[in-house]
């Protein structure tokens, strides 16, 4: 058996994409974790920069706000070509998962019942040119409370809650699913200047059950029957006109079917309604708020990963807890995870670590005030003592200095020690472990997942 | 301004202030009780649980100990569903001093505190995780003690019985009239703090039983009330570690006992001497010293999972001006016997036994008692003491009806842990589950926002134990701010109506009064949604606190939420707990982007208590 070029360790949105970018470039990856990443917990929209330190204001314009992020920030060392060179590569891989990721209010796009097999090239995404128009500006998508939320890339069925486009919104929650509230949301979007109505509609048309989460529903809606009851609720009670909101749950597997269906019915019932042939097409007519985890949006992101991931050849391993590595000078030798009855032994010309902050797992914090990587015990960059780790204000806009505690690494993305030189030869780290940014209070995770991901692993593809 | 006019004034909304309420209203005054925030908002919210045996205070302070079997054996009477029955073990560890089991031993025989010395090797089998070491073991009644619960029963009881309880209501003047040595305290001024309007309220006799803050409410009489505030930090795990109360049998001391209730265990306690009663920070050498001693009793309990850390504030008092101690009150009630020049330095000193002032003997006020002192497990003796007083000063002889009258909700029977499971698992149909860590379903909820008045989601929590569990709120707080937010907008689900408070605990039980309704030839219709009684709903709610205008502002009622829960999580954020608080993080920036909602004013009355009470200390600002 070919020795592996590239493990990589952690499977969240870091780990999955730097597992793809390194795979289409012909190398021979494996992708282990201890268990599924924060993908699941998330909104499933791509946030690159919402704000930066000391404004309230959220960034308009990523491009523009680069320059005020301090320089060991991950942004810093990437720079504005290769983030967009990354997100690009990202964009089309969801396009040809039939999952596509876009930017609200620039493109519109429609997800793909039948997800086009696009022949996927060999060819590094580095070497593509970037379509430089109006890059870099965020739009403003609306939050299960009715707040902004500012993101730079969506799936297709969230962008039309693109806060700038002036249509009317009806927010619809379903009754017996208590983690969305329309009525809450509606209020703080009128508060802010939006036109918006909120509706509720029973649950028990389709199910019996009473009480049940955004992942259950979105399962029953997978169904065809329940899609058609649904669809005619719906269109029942929109107007002409308004775009519908809906909490994250339009189907799992059949999204794509779902959402098409969706926004025909909607869209042919209002142009009924206006009895004219107003052909303009004003924009897809439904969208869906993200909810509390799980999150549906997330675990379809996921699944779209992993799907292309497995075109690819390259296995993803849940389950495994690295206990033990190998190293000698400045070469990882083996990893080893832990199994039911002895360690298996994992061996690789090079490893990237992408076991994510203090959330995924890949840093842990104890009561001695020690911030400890999990994996390697790599040296961190961390606030001294736990009574500096925290804030007195929860909302604090600083954030809280031990969410930012993670691995220093150079422009390769190789994590370095006390004296700025790499730790080992073989090794790469990515993503939310990453030092001098707190992803979290940036509105930041997917955007440093993805374009650090990316470097990272073409950081190994050239040092082959 | 508005009046209001009353025999009886009570000051105070904790555990002993309701209680007065209630013993006062029982024995046919008119009795109107404020609070300046919500009932239980202080001390009594803020202790570990434990009703007493007494067996604690056998040596150091046997008045106290007679106190608290007395009152044990009473309130499992009168507030049976409030208590879990849990029983306690004094446990001997390897570094107890050696005679103290005997001379304890002996002074519960002799206080009549029951006490049955058992094999080591029985209560390690009912209680594994014990420390192997211990040598001797003695088991007394002590149990486990919801005192939200219990005080919101004796609330509704002084309710039905024709009191007005009327929380958010701030003490700012005490009323004086006559001259040099025939002064009368006649009434009060008090402010709504959420509505900000004034009330006057007129009284026969005003009683103070403002705990930790008793000795602020005797200076606006003029009357100086020297209290000694003991600070006492708590500890939560995520789990119960026992099912039994465990105590050192030792002289009491810092992080010696364990007190298992609802799901988690509470570890107990320091005493620091506080000068003030708020804004207590919470040093990390307590939380330190709580694990360490606590990895005495249960060994590892300190790589446990904490949940949160409190403070609360005893109420002790030690009488320093008259020669002749305390009042003794008619039923035995001990006075202190403490020498009456000098103030013990230490709190944990001071004396745990009950302290009435009766400030026409003292101070020659006429019309004004202090009750203070005391255990959470003597509240319903303070009141008697204090009513007794009352009475002697208005001169009618009234007697106390508390010790044998049981607050709503006894006929449930002691409390066990899986009491809610099991009635939310008959109720899972009915209503959708809001709170997963401690099964708070929708219709609890909207029942507690019904029936009493809610003007922050920390309401809730001390009513129904919302974000009590180890997210902290994570997940409840966006879920309960949707749902106060729809009742506004006059959603309430037609379940939300049979609520009654005494059965917070318990869902599901207006299912069985309505069955026993249908029993007695009620019709159906009425079995379904039972009214209160007139007394009891005129009551329910005061007329200032209007549940519709606290919940106007459900921006704000989650940031105040987050807030009120991460001063708490805060001094114990490490290891999965910090895990945890990034997942509210996440969940509260990222996702739903709280900081920036819009908010038409920034302050609820308890904002600025929540960013100030306690802090992690050494934190840069």
């Amino acid at each position: 058996m070919r020795m592996l070029d590239l493990l990589v360790i952690g499977a969240g949105l870091t780990g999955l994409f730097a597992a793809y970018t390194a795979a289409r470039a012909g190398l021979r990856v494996r992708v282990i974790a201890h268990g599924a990443g924060a993908t699941h917990w998330h909104a499933g929209t791509i946030d690159l920069l919402g704000y930066v330190q000391n404004s309230e204001e959220a960034v308009a314009d990523w491009t523009q706000a680069l320059p005020e992020l301090p320089p060991a920030h991950p942004y810093s060392l990437l720079g504005v070509d290769t983030i967009a060179t990354a997100l690009d590569a990202f964009q089309r891989l969801t396009a040809a998962a039939g999952l596509p990721y876009v930017r609200p209010g620039v493109t519109m796009i429609l997800p793909v019942p039948n997800a086009p097999e696009e022949p996927i090239s060999q060819k590094s995404d580095l070497d593509n040119e970037v379509d430089n128009d109006n890059l870099g500006r965020n739009c403003q998508l609306i939050s299960p409370v009715g707040a902004p939320r500012p993101v730079y890339l969506a799936p297709a069925a969230q962008q039309a809650a693109n806060l700038e486009d002036d249509r009317p919104l009806v927010i619809v929650g379903l009754e017996g699913m208590p983690d969305f509230y329309p009525d809450l949301i509606a209020e703080n979007l009128q508060r802010q200047g939006h036109r918006a109505r909120s509706v509720t509609v029973p649950l028990s048309r389709i199910t019996k059950q009473r009480d049940s989460n955004p992942l259950q529903v979105s399962r029953l809606l997978d169904q065809p029957l329940a899609q058609a009851q649904f669809t005619e609720m719906l269109v029942n009670l929109s107007v002409a006109g308004e775009r519908v909101g809906l909490p994250a749950v339009l189907g799992l597997n059949a999204h794509a079917a779902l959402v098409t269906q969706l926004h025909e019915a909607i869209t042919n019932r209002s142009q009924q309604d206006t009895q004219s042939s107003q052909s303009k097409q004003a924009g897809i007519s439904v969208f869906e708020i993200p909810t509390l985890p799980p999150s549906v949006p997330g675990l379809r992101l996921d699944a779209a990963l992993r799907a292309q991931l497995d075109r690819l050849g390259v296995r993803v391993e849940i389950g495994m807890e690295v206990c033990a590595f190998h190293a000698t000078g400045r070469r990882i030798l083996w990893i080893e995870t832990e199994t039911g009855s002895r360690p298996l032994r994992h061996t690789a010309r090079n490893y990237l670590l992408a076991t994510g902050g203090i959330l995924g797992g890949g840093i842990y914090a104890d009561r001695c005030g020690r911030v400890k990587e999990t994996v390697f015990d790599l040296p961190l960059t961390a606030p001294q003592a736990r009574s500096h780790w925290l804030r007195p204000l929860f909302l604090d806009k600083r954030g809280h200095p031990i969410f930012q505690a993670g691995v220093s690494v150079n422009h390769h993305f190789r994590p370095l020690d006390q004296s700025d030189a790499p730790v080992y030869d073989n090794l790469w780290a990515a993503g939310s472990i990453l030092a001098h940014t707190d992803p979290v209070r940036e509105r930041s995770r997917e955007g440093i997942a993805i374009a650090t991901g990316y470097a990272a692993a073409n950081g190994v593809i050239k040092s082959k | 301004m508005k009046r209001m006019q009353t025999e009886i004034l009570v000051i105070g909304g904790g555990a002993t202030g309701t209680g007065v309420a209630w013993d006062a209203a029982l024995r046919g005054f008119r009795t109107v009780l404020i609070e300046k925030r919500d009932l239980t908002h202080g001390t009594t919210g803020r202790y570990h649980g434990l009703l007493h045996s007494g067996a604690r205070y056998v040596l150091k302070d046997p008045d106290s100990a007679v106190e608290c079997i007395n009152e044990n054996r009473i309130l499992r009477r009168t507030h049976t569903h409030c208590i879990e029955d849990t029983s306690g073990f004094f446990v001997v560890t390897p570094e107890d001093e050696d005679d103290y089991p005997d001379r304890f031993a002996a002074a519960c025989r002799r206080l009549d505190v029951p006490c049955t010395e058992i094999p080591a090797a029985s209560a390690l089998r009912r209680e594994p995780l014990l420390n192997p070491r211990i040598s001797r073991v003695f088991e007394l009644p002590d149990a486990a003690a919801d005192s939200f619960l219990a005080t919101h029963a004796t609330a509704q009881a002084a309710r039905q019985a024709g009191a007005t309880l009327l929380p958010y209501h701030e003490l700012t003047r005490l009323r004086l009239s006559g001259g040099d040595g025939n002064r009368t305290l006649s009434g009060a001024t008090v402010l709504d703090t959420v509505s900000g309007e004034e009330l006057h309220i007129d009284a026969d006799l005003v009683i103070n039983a403002a705990g930790a803050w008793s000795g602020h409410v005797a200076a606006l009489a003029g009357v100086e009330v020297k209290m000694i505030l003991g600070k006492g930090v708590m500890l939560a795990t995520n789990a119960r570690l026992t099912n039994t109360v465990i105590n050192r049998c030792k002289m009491p001391g810092d992080g010696d006992i364990l007190v298992p209730i609802h799901t988690v265990t509470v570890i107990g306690t320091t005493d620091e001497r506080v000068a003030e009663p708020e804004d207590l920070p919470i040093e990390q050498w307590e939380i330190d010293l709580m694990l360490t001693e606590g990895d005495k009793l249960v060994p590892g309990l300190s790589r446990s999972r904490i949940l949160r850390a409190w403070a609360g504030v005893r109420p002790l008092y030690q009488e320093t001006q008259l020669a002749g101690g305390p009042a003794q009150s008619e039923n035995g009630a001990q006075s202190n016997e403490c020498p009456a020049t000098e103030l013990p330095q230490d709190s944990r000193d001071a004396t745990r036994a009950l302290a009435l002032l009766d400030h026409q003997q003292r101070d020659g006020i006429r019309g004004f008692i202090t009750i203070t002192g005391g255990k959470w497990t003597t509240f319903r003796l303070m009141a008697e003491s204090a009513v007794d007083a009352a009475c002697e000063q208005l001169g009618v002889s009234r007697h106390c009806r508390t010790a044998g009258t049981p607050v709503p909700g006894v006929e449930q029977g002691h409390y066990w842990l899986g009491h809610r499971l099991s009635e939310v698992e008959d109720e899972k149909l009915q209503s959708e589950l809001i709170c997963e860590c401690e099964l708070v379903t929708r219709s609890m909820l909207e029942g507690a926002v019904q029936r009493n008045p809610t003007v922050t989601l920390d309401d809730l929590r001390r009513d129904v134990r919302l974000g009590m569990g180890p997210c902290q709120g994570g997940f409840c707080t966006y879920r309960a701010v949707g749902i106060l937010h729809q009742l506004r907008a006059g959603e309430a689900s037609p379940a939300a109506g049979e609520w009654n408070v005494a059965h917070m605990q318990s869902p599901a039980h207006h299912h069985r009064d309505s069955a026993a309704a249908e029993a007695t030839g009620t019709g159906s219709e009425s079995a379904l949604s039972p009214t209160p009684t007139p007394t009891d709903d005129s009551h329910q709610r005061s007329a200032a606190v209007d549940p519709q205008a606290a919940v106007s502002q459900p921006n704000l009622l989650l940031r105040d939420f987050l807030q009120e829960r991460w001063k708490g999580v805060a001094p114990i954020l490490w290891g999965q707990q910090l895990r945890q608080e990034r997942l509210d993080e996440l969940i509260y920036l990222s996702i739903l982007n709280a900081g920036h909602l819009p908010v038409d004013y920034g302050e609820s009355p308890l904002s600025s208590f929540y960013r100030s009470d306690s802090s992690i200390s050494g934190s840069d600002r």
